[in-house]
């Protein structure tokens, strides 16, 4: 809820004027980044592992695929290994078992430029989303959709919650204030959702670091911070390198989660 | 308390060495203005056969002793009548003056005004003064007077530019800076995110800004002091002035209750509803809204009590659906007596807050969010002989925290009411300041501080695995969150963490000769509060947090010496000082730390250090027609944290990297270059123009050096911090003042301000973010520009 509070709060930035300007922007070397972010339905039997493997570019430039020498997913705890093969450029993918993947550690393993990439990840469950509703409501311009969204808090343990609103819009949330509670807010689209159109939403489960990693994806990604800039950083996943030094220059950008997912559609009256 | 004991003992001890040496005599009272009986601040009280005089102190009084002879007293103030009387000094005297102000009493414009001029005497030094009146003339947007954005015009002072609350001095944050109204602390000093200060102008009486040299009897922040005095209240007539501009109204109205004895002040100012009306489609109102008040007995000659208060708030609306309310509220009582015509004392009870909140229908729950202390104080100050003045005291405040309160806004909501862990603390300080004039040429200004701070017991505190709330990653190489591995209860009697800090001032004055003197000081401060703020400007929702087991309090050493030169007969002045800063303990936060509503700070804090440095100079012309200064800063202002000493995890001891691995860099608020001209034009009774400039290097930022992407967003990354700037600052203000010239005759005087803000229209660069264009896909780079070219009047009223 944090963030909302903060997002309505920059928005409240009056009387200014944007406009797009020319920046010489420093180059930096081509990095790996890697987009491992796999979503679990745990009703069905497999699940289709997809990563998506891109080399980082000046940022205005255009992103290219990156041609993996290897990618693999395993589980040291049943010892299982698979292959994940190319389907499109940069684009790679593996249909697994969904009971292979809800239960112990598993890792990912990138051989790419002669350099080996591992991220370890856990499984995170999350929670049915009870109910979709459209509102009448609007924040800021009478051009905005309301849909409200309710869903019961898993209760006794501590949660972490990624919304996926679609058209690129994500939100995370933690359940301190509503621990265990049946919680519902509001999210306001920008540009009006055409009558007749579908939207589905999608809750993930994810894990406190992964809260951590969107939450700056978030924000750096939206760019507007308004006068209340915060300074910014590299946001930093969970791919490492173990064949060099861990520094700074040899980690690979990106994410590898494991999050249980529900959604839900509503279409737009 | 060993301390307030050995404090109280030492205040004994000077009050009997008091020496009373024969044939000396004291004069002493208060000087004020004819006009309202209203005390005047910082008048020169000159006696010129020995070279030597005093100034007023806050409250108007001055004492000066001086042996058995024939002298004559000249005093003067800035806009009043010089008053010169020869006197006999043979016994103990009373003498209270009451000056006349000039603009009133002759026709034609005053060419000679004894303005803001240098005091080439005292040691005291990084001092700069303000008259509401010089504050008055300076142009800002939409014509309304302001502190903040007069103050910003000095040397060493800047603020994030347009829309950013607070102020930087000499490179420090803005939660360095220590804001006195009336004596009392003001927390926020910003109205709709920093486009107007909560101080009204027609309620303030003389403002005073310290960013270095800072005496003893001020602590508790280490950049600066600003000390803002608010009218008593005219105690001889009513009077009624205000304004009408294009934000705000003002009314101010004063008079007397008992005449000459008693009188009240009592102002308020408010901004229009509609203010931003025009930029959302819906139903909303911003506005803000303040109220200052006073009330002053003068009991006899010995005693004076005053009352003041002071209520702002901001109020914002969204569709109902978002309400977010705050401002400070101060109370305060103060009571002068005098002891004996060398002895002054001010005992002050003050009460402040400052509060935050919000209601968000539309997420179910209403946060209420705040900070209260409750201080008190009591200074002496006495007037030992013409060459020794001994100021000492002590004060004591007593904090509450309120991180924030979450209630659920309506029976539907999910959200569990909860109360964040309050915090309590108390600072005391006990200080003793000697101004002592060695020689004609040398005057030294030495004191000490002794600040004591107590973190108070609280409800819950995380107790964590070897003391450290920040574990270190050294796989991913960052920063993370500790999870504590107890909490435990204190009870609200034990002390958590007791800080006590010794705080030397020194400042020398050298006079070369009548005209031209060097300086040099030194400066010690202990800062126990600091503000949570991972911004490059303060916003509303900050949270003080004290210092306690994991956040240790700030200590600075300042040190500045500088060359002071009058020259034209006082017409012009020239003021260069240098000072190096250094800052131990500076707070700064782990990447992607969240600070609102967080239960457990510590657990993104890291302890750091920083440094500044520079050159100011300012040059003034301090009388005639034409007016005004120039001020210009070269400086530097850094910060560094470098990883900690690692502590042993399972036998493995990590190798941290610090915040931007290890290396210094540049603060928010580093602006290389900083240039401020003002320039005020009196044509003639009728018309005075005022123009000020300004430039400032570009703030710090950062710019990606590169793109990732991340379902589907497109993600820029950075490099190392603050390394890039923003464009250059600089803007044109202009504005003319018309007095009416029937005026003269009529009871009500009106005077209309017309004023063009940033008359060549640049749009400034507030920040410059990067991200895609939603409708075209293409990554851009976008400028945030605040305020264009913004013309206004303002119609001013006195009766």
């Amino acid at each position: 809820m944090k963030k909302i509070i903060f997002i309505v709060f920059i928005s409240l930035l009056f009387w200014s004027c944007e406009d797009v300007i020319e920046v010489d922007l420093p180059s930096n070397k081509e990095k790996l980044s890697i987009d491992a972010l796999i979503r679990i339905d745990n009703n069905l039997p497999s699940t289709t592992i997809k990563v998506k493997a891109n080399l980082t570019s000046s940022f205005f430039d255009k992103i290219k695929p990156a041609n993996l020498e290897k990618i693999t997913i395993s589980s040291e705890f049943n010892d299982w290994e698979e292959e994940l093969t190319e389907e499109a450029p940069g684009i790679y993918s593996k249909i697994v078992a969904t009971d292979n993947l809800n239960q112990e550690e598993i890792t990912l393993t990138i051989l790419y430029d002669a350099k080996i990439y591992i991220a370890k990840t856990t499984y995170v469950s999350s929670v049915p989303i009870d109910n979709l509703t459209q509102g009448e409501g609007t924040l800021f311009n009478d051009d905005e959709t309301e849909i409200i969204i309710s869903y019961t808090d898993n209760p006794n343990i501590e949660n972490f919650y990624l919304f996926d609103f679609n058209f690129g819009e994500f939100l995370v949330s933690e359940d301190t204030y509503y621990k265990g509670q049946p919680f519902e807010f509001s999210f306001f689209y920008d540009s009006a959702l055409k009558v007749g159109q579908s939207v589905t939403i999608n809750l993930l489960g994810v894990d406190k670091t992964f809260y951590n990693y969107m939450n700056q994806v978030i924000v750096q990604s939206g760019g507007n911070q308004g006068p209340f800039q915060t300074p910014a950083s590299t946001v930093r996943g969970n791919i490492i390198t173990i064949s060099e030094e861990n520094s700074e220059e040899n980690y690979a950008l990106g994410y590898f989660a494991l999050c249980e997912t529900f959604k839900k559609t509503i279409t737009i009256e | 308390m060993g301390i307030a004991k050995n404090i109280i003992f030492l205040l004994f001890f000077i009050s009997n060495f008091v020496s009373f040496a024969q044939n000396n005599f004291t004069i002493s009272g208060t000087v004020s203005d004819f006009n309202s009986n209203e005390t005047l601040i910082g008048v020169s009280i000159a006696i010129p056969e020995l070279a030597t005089g005093v100034t007023t102190n806050e409250y108007g009084f001055y004492s000066i002793t001086l042996p058995k002879g024939e002298y004559s007293i000249i005093t003067s103030y800035l806009g009043f009548k010089n008053v010169k009387t020869s006197i006999l000094l043979n016994e103990n005297k009373k003498i209270n003056f009451q000056l006349e102000e000039e603009a009133e009493m002759l026709d034609e414009v005053i060419l000679v005004e004894n303005v803001e001029k240098t005091d080439i005497r005292t040691p005291q030094m990084s001092v700069n003064n303000l008259a509401v009146k010089t504050i008055k003339k300076i142009p800002v947007v939409l014509g309304e007077a302001d502190v903040l954005k007069a103050i910003v015009l000095l040397p060493g002072v800047s603020n994030a530019g347009e829309g950013s609350s607070g102020f930087n001095v000499r490179g420090g944050s803005a939660d360095q800076n220590l804001i006195l109204l009336d004596e009392a602390t003001i927390f926020n000093s910003s109205h709709l995110f920093g486009f107007f200060s909560v101080f009204n102008p027609d309620a303030i009486k003389d403002i005073k800004l310290y960013k270095g040299g800072i005496p003893s009897r001020y602590g508790g922040r280490l950049s600066s002091v600003l000390e803002i005095f608010q009218k008593e209240g005219n105690s001889k007539e009513y009077n009624v002035n205000g304004g009408i501009g294009a934000v705000a109204s003002r009314l101010l109205f004063e008079g007397p209750i008992i005449q000459d004895k008693a009188a009240f002040l009592i102002g308020g100012r408010a901004s229009y509803a509609h203010l931003f009306l025009p930029l959302f489609n819906n139903d909303n109102k911003a506005y803000f809204y303040d109220l200052n008040t006073k009330l002053n007995f003068k009991i006899n000659e010995n005693n004076n009590i005053y009352l003041s208060g002071y209520f702002g708030r901001d109020v914002f609306s969204i569709s109902d659906s978002f309400i977010n309310t705050y401002g400070n509220s101060v109370g305060n009582f103060r009571w002068n007596h005098l002891f004996s015509d060398k002895l002054f004392s001010n005992l002050s009870l003050i009460y402040s807050d400052y509060y935050y909140g919000l209601k968000l229908d539309f997420v179910g729950f209403n946060w209420n969010s705040g900070i209260q202390n409750f201080n008190l104080k009591y200074d002496l100050k006495h007037y030992i002989n013409n060459n020794l003045q001994i100021n000492y005291g002590i004060n004591s405040i007593y904090y509450q925290f309120n991180p924030g309160k979450i209630i659920p806004s309506n029976a539907n909501s999910g959200i569990v009411e909860e109360q964040l862990i309050q915090k309590y603390a108390n600072e005391f300080a006990g200080y003793i300041d000697f101004e002592h004039d060695i020689t004609k040429q040398l005057s030294i200004e030495y004191g000490l501080r002794i600040s004591n701070f107590v973190r108070l017991g609280q409800d819950e505190i995380n107790i964590y695995e070897n003391n450290n709330p920040v574990n270190f990653n050294p796989s991913l190489l960052i920063y993370q969150e500790a999870d504590p591995i107890e909490i435990s209860n204190s009870g609200r009697k034990s002390k958590l963490k007791t800080y006590s800090n010794i705080e030397p001032r020194l400042s020398i004055a050298y006079r070369l000769n009548s005209n031209n003197s060097i300086k040099t000081s030194y400066t010690r401060l202990a800062q126990y509060l600091h503000l949570l703020s991972n911004t490059s400007s303060p916003t509303p929702l900050d949270v003080w947090t004290p210092s306690g087991s994991f956040i240790k309090p700030q200590l600075l050493d300042q040190y500045a010496f500088g060359y002071f030169k009058n020259f034209n007969n006082g017409s012009f002045s020239l003021e260069t000082e240098a000072y190096y800063k250094k800052i131990q303990n500076r707070i700064d936060y782990i990447d992607g730390a969240n600070l609102i509503a967080n239960n457990a700070i510590e657990q993104v804090i890291l302890n750091g250090e920083a440094r500044a440095y520079g050159l100011e100079i300012l040059l003034r012309k301090n009388e005639g027609k034409f007016q005004g200064w120039l001020a210009y800063t070269l400086s530097k202002s850094e910060q560094h944290t470098p990883g900690r000493i690692s502590t042993p995890t399972n036998g493995i001891s990590p190798l941290e990297t610090g915040i931007n691995n290890g290396k210094w860099y540049n603060t928010p608020y580093d602006k290389t270059h900083d240039i401020s001209l003002f320039g005020s034009y009196d044509l003639n009774k009728k018309w005075s123009f005022n123009a000020n400039f300004v430039f400032q290097t570009g703030q710090p930022t950062n710019y990606p050096i590169g793109q990732f992407e991340f379902q589907g967003l497109t993600v820029p990354y950075y490099g190392s911090r603050n390394t890039e700037r923003l464009p250059n600052y600089n803007r044109l203000d202009i504005s003319a003042t018309l007095t009416p010239t029937k005026n003269a005759n009529r009871k009500i005087k009106g005077e209309w301000v017309f004023s063009i803000y940033n008359l060549y229209n640049r749009k400034n660069a507030a920040s410059i973010n990067f991200d895609r264009n939603n409708d075209t896909g293409v990554n851009e780079a976008v400028r945030t520009s605040i305020f264009g070219i913004v013309p206004s009047a303002t119609y001013n009223f006195k009766f």
